[in-house]
């Protein structure tokens, strides 16, 4: 492994050096004296590759690459995806063209699935999650060392990074499903972070001097949702029977950490707009649920409740909620079955619109409504049966324009009629917090992106975190996971990210960016110079080739783990050329 | 009047018929087995747990269901009890309360329910099926002997809660399902206990009578052979309970056997598993109650096995 690592930058550097020899040789015949003798002398160094001094010469001489910028369009927008056209402008340029106006096309691109890679590292590996998991290219301040499978991932700091490099020269990531086995770990002195501090271990953080919490904003939301193909679900008054049957208060009040609150709508409040005070969720009112039963015929009735037995910030006690709303369907004269699905196999089974009767919930992307309500009540969404139209519509109408006013009246519709159709039962937006050692400086937690490593700085030259659960893989495109998404975040960036502790974007691998005035074309600017971890420089190519293997289905490095790009699809619809 | 005269006579011929008369194995076996130090105190555990099971309804002040809301109350509360001490204005919890606003006292008592039966109902359905593979391997010898205890060591070669773990995620988690999987996982266990104990006793004269007499091979079997054999299943059938138990809350544990808000101590243990620092109780009492059973199986097992062994004179 160690030797594979040394040799493969040594590798692709010789190699760039090469291409840039064929395409800069008639232009500068400087170039062929200087660039075969620093080669063989730096080969043997990993991270000092001869490149830094080739670097130059490319962005100098954009002319003789300008043929080969690279773009990538659909023929129309009959294809069922929203995104028109990709293209390198040129360099350092990168103009993404939509079908449709988009609002909030900046946070969606800071999505860590849509990290940037080298184009020739994405050729060589064809967009493999496997292969790209073992020897992960990236520009971000780490650069992966080791992934010991079931144990931890070693990442060590990037020299060549672009920005202020990473404090600790080494990070150390790990997993553990249990919060006491988490929270032993940090108060031994063996972990310096940890994720998800269980409930009712708030108080014992805070009373610990050689600790620190860190509350994470509620931007999420914990449903109970239901199937309305579905028997008895397939009756409105059965599904709004259980919103009046469900004591949400009591839920939060009883089983949520501080920082938790009961939602009124789908989308949390905190959010600019989707979030609808004035038309409330309904009341708990047990008498009018069991009204509702009996005039449905569905008295005594029978069913079973799934869920999976993971903790996330919007469900920190999955299986205790699961038996509270239990029983309190019991005090309308419901029986409930409870049924524990394994985490994989129950997501499946809910998206493919299998499961009757579930939890679920959701954790914001990016701070907006279409991030919450498109993703659950759009077109394609199976999880809650058949879907709704006239949402669809009103959905649509939300997401196609950036006044705020215009936005919230649609969104203001569609609460109400979420809550006359009761798809799902919105119960709270759970408050959730990360701890660490009181001497980390740079500890923080972010809203809705991972936790960045490299701005920690423990007094000693390790920085170990640990998480819920061990990552999938290291090419995030084809994952949606977030503590996947922890992993990646240190190795990869993307043009835009958020900015440490707050939802908003801010320039990364893009220096600027700006759009027209129907927000359908958005063109960034790339930040110059900056370095991969193999030694290649990035440039426009690298952005299209990178959001071509998602997009098109035919492209050779559209591979991924499972091939289906879920962000991609749930952020742009339809892939081009797909089947 | 009638004492006076009937006693002296009476007496000495009985005195000399209990001399002479030979005692009953199983009068022999009970004798001992009260004596055994051991299989007393698993006695009298197993007596107090099956007392406990049978009256759960009577010892439980709550359904196992039932939530206790009280202002104040706060859930995963420790133990209050009112001789130690405890506030009078707040209801008795012997064990506190868990997770769900719920009595742990009554939850545990309840959970005896359910771990006898899960301990009676796995071991008997393996016995029962061991018992007739171990005899019929044992008996018929051959070809059916070979095919019958080899698919047995090819059972017993997986760790058995490994083994009742892959059954269960075929089967799909659920009580039934994991009693079936401990049954299955514990069968070859008493296939080739009795199947050792019939090869012996087949070759015993009383059987080579009974052949002459012109007995069928089932009846040589299953009246003669078997009867004679059953001594160390019971001694294994205890012990094979305690491990049954063991096997089912292992698997509750982990999500796969019974499942919420069913009493099941593994299940109740694996429920607050992360709570062991701030409510230890939640998981001392269940843990505690695993333990005794299992105990006093395996101590009325020990006390068994000494008290029928042929070789030790009383």
């Amino acid at each position: 492994m160690n030797t594979k690592n040394r040799f493969l930058p040594a590798l692709s550097a010789a190699a760039v050096t090469a291409l840039l020899l064929a395409a800069c040789a008639p232009a500068t015949p400087a170039a062929p004296t200087e660039a075969p003798a620093p080669a063989p002398t730096e080969a043997p160094a990993p991270t000092a590759a001869p490149a830094p001094t080739e670097a130059p010469a490319a962005t100098e001489a954009p002319a003789p690459a300008a043929g080969a910028m690279m773009k990538v369009e659909a023929p129309n927008c009959d294809y069922g995806g929203t995104m028109k056209a990709i293209e390198a402008v040129d360099e350092l340029t990168v103009k993404f063209t939509l079908c449709t106006p988009d609002p909030a096309f900046p946070y969606k691109i800071a999505g860590d699935s849509f990290a940037i890679l080298d184009a020739d590292y994405l050729n060589d590996t064809g967009g493999d999650s496997n292969k790209i998991s073992e020897n992960p290219v990236g520009t971000g301040p780490y650069k992966l060392k080791e992934w010991k499978r079931g144990e931890s991932i070693t990442y060590e700091a990037f020299a060549d990074y672009w920005g202020e490099k990473a404090k600790t020269p080494t990070a150390v990531l790990r997993w553990s499903k249990e919060a006491a086995q988490r929270l032993l770990e940090l108060q031994s002195g063996n972990a310096d972070g940890m994720s998800n501090v269980g409930p009712d271990d708030f108080e014992t953080v805070e009373k610990d001097p050689s600790l620190k919490l860190i509350e994470v904003p509620a931007a999420n939301i914990f449903y109970i949702g239901f199937n309305n193909t579905i028997p008895p679900f397939d009756d409105d008054r059965v599904r709004l029977a259980f919103a009046y049957g469900i004591n949400r208060q009591r839920i939060v009040d009883d089983y949520y950490p501080r920082g938790s609150v009961v939602a009124t709508s789908f989308v949390p409040t905190s959010f600019a707009v989707g979030a609808s005070p004035n038309v409330p969720w309904h009341e708990y009112n047990p008498e009018k649920a069991k009204e509702l039963l009996k005039e449905a015929g569905k008295e005594n009735l029978e069913v079973t409740l799934t869920y999976r037995d993971v903790v996330r910030g919007y469900l920190p006690n999955p299986g205790i909620v699961a038996q509270e709303i239990q029983a309190q369907l019991k005090e309308i004269g419901v029986n409930v079955k409870i049924e524990v699905k394994e985490s994989g196999a129950f997501l499946d089974s809910v998206t493919a619109g299998k499961e009757a009767f579930y939890l679920l919930g959701w954790g914001a992307d990016y701070p907006d409504a279409t991030n919450f309500l498109d993703y659950h009540f759009g077109p394609e969404n199976k999880q809650y049966g058949k879907p709704y139209d006239d949402i669809v519509a009103l959905l649509k109408e939300g997401a196609s324009t950036a006044d705020l006013a215009k936005r919230q009246a649609a969104y203001d519709k569609v609460n109400e009629l979420l809550k006359k159709y009761v798809p799902m039962i919105p119960v709270a937006h759970g408050g959730s917090a990360l701890a660490f050692r009181a001497d980390v400086e740079g500890a923080h937690a972010n809203p809705v992106s991972a936790l960045v490593f490299a701005v920690m700085a423990p007094p000693r030259d390790t920085f170990v975190y640990v998480q819920n659960a061990e990552p999938i893989s290291l090419h995030c495109a084809d994952e949606s996971d977030g503590e996947t998404f922890t992993a990646c975040a240190q190795i990869y960036e993307t043009l835009l990210r958020f900015k440490l502790g707050t939802a908003e974007v801010e320039p990364a691998l893009a220096v600027s960016y700006e759009s027209n005035a129907d927000l359908t074309e958005w063109t960034f600017k790339l930040r110059p110079g900056v370095k991969f971890h193999n030694g290649a420089t990035l440039d426009a190519n690298d952005v299209v080739a990178t959001m071509a293997a998602q997009w098109d289905a035919k492209n050779p490095n559209h591979k991924g783990r499972t091939g289906s790009f879920e962000y991609w699809t749930a952020y742009f619809g339809s892939f081009l050329n797909a089947q | 009047m009638q004492e006076s005269l009937s006693a002296p006579i009476a007496t000495v011929p009985a005195r000399e018929a209990s001399r002479l008369r030979v005692q009953s194995p199983f009068a022999r076996t009970m004798r001992r087995l009260l004596h055994n130090r051991s299989a007393q105190v698993g006695l009298v555990i197993i007596s107090l747990l099956v007392l406990v099971a049978i009256f759960a309804d009577v010892i439980a002040p709550y359904a196992y269901d039932q939530q206790i809301r009280q202002s104040g109350l706060r859930r995963r509360s420790p133990p209050c009890i009112h001789l130690l001490g405890c506030d009078r204005d707040k209801p008795q919890l012997l064990m506190g309360l868990d997770g769900n606003f719920r009595d742990l006292f009554s939850r545990v008592v309840y959970g005896s329910r359910l771990s006898l039966q899960i301990g009676f109902l796995t071991t008997g359905a393996a016995i029962l099926i061991g018992t007739l593979l171990g005899a019929a391997a044992g008996y018929a010898g051959g070809w059916a002997d070979n095919i019958i205890m080899r698919a047995m060591d090819v059972l017993l070669a997986f760790p058995s809660l490994l083994l009742a773990i892959a059954i269960v995620s075929v089967l799909g988690p659920g009580l039934i399902n994991t009693l079936l999987a401990v049954a299955i996982v514990s069968i070859p266990i008493y296939a080739r206990v009795v199947r050792s104990s019939v090869l012996s006793v087949k070759e015993m004269d009383y059987i080579a009578a009974s052949r002459a007499l012109g007995a069928s091979p089932l009846r040589i079997l299953f009246v003669r052979i078997l009867p004679n054999s059953l001594t160390p299943v019971i001694v294994v059938g205890t012990l094979g309970i305690a491990t049954a138990i063991l096997d089912a809350a292992g698997l509750s544990f982990l999500g796969l056997g019974a499942q919420p808000p069913t009493p099941e101590w593994g299940l109740m243990l694996g429920e607050e598993r992360n709570s062991v620092f701030n409510a230890p109780h939640l998981v001392f009492f269940p843990g505690i109650a695993i333990m005794i059973t299992v105990l006093g199986f395996n101590l009325l097992g020990d006390g068994l096995r000494d008290a029928l062994d042929p070789r030790r004179k009383a």
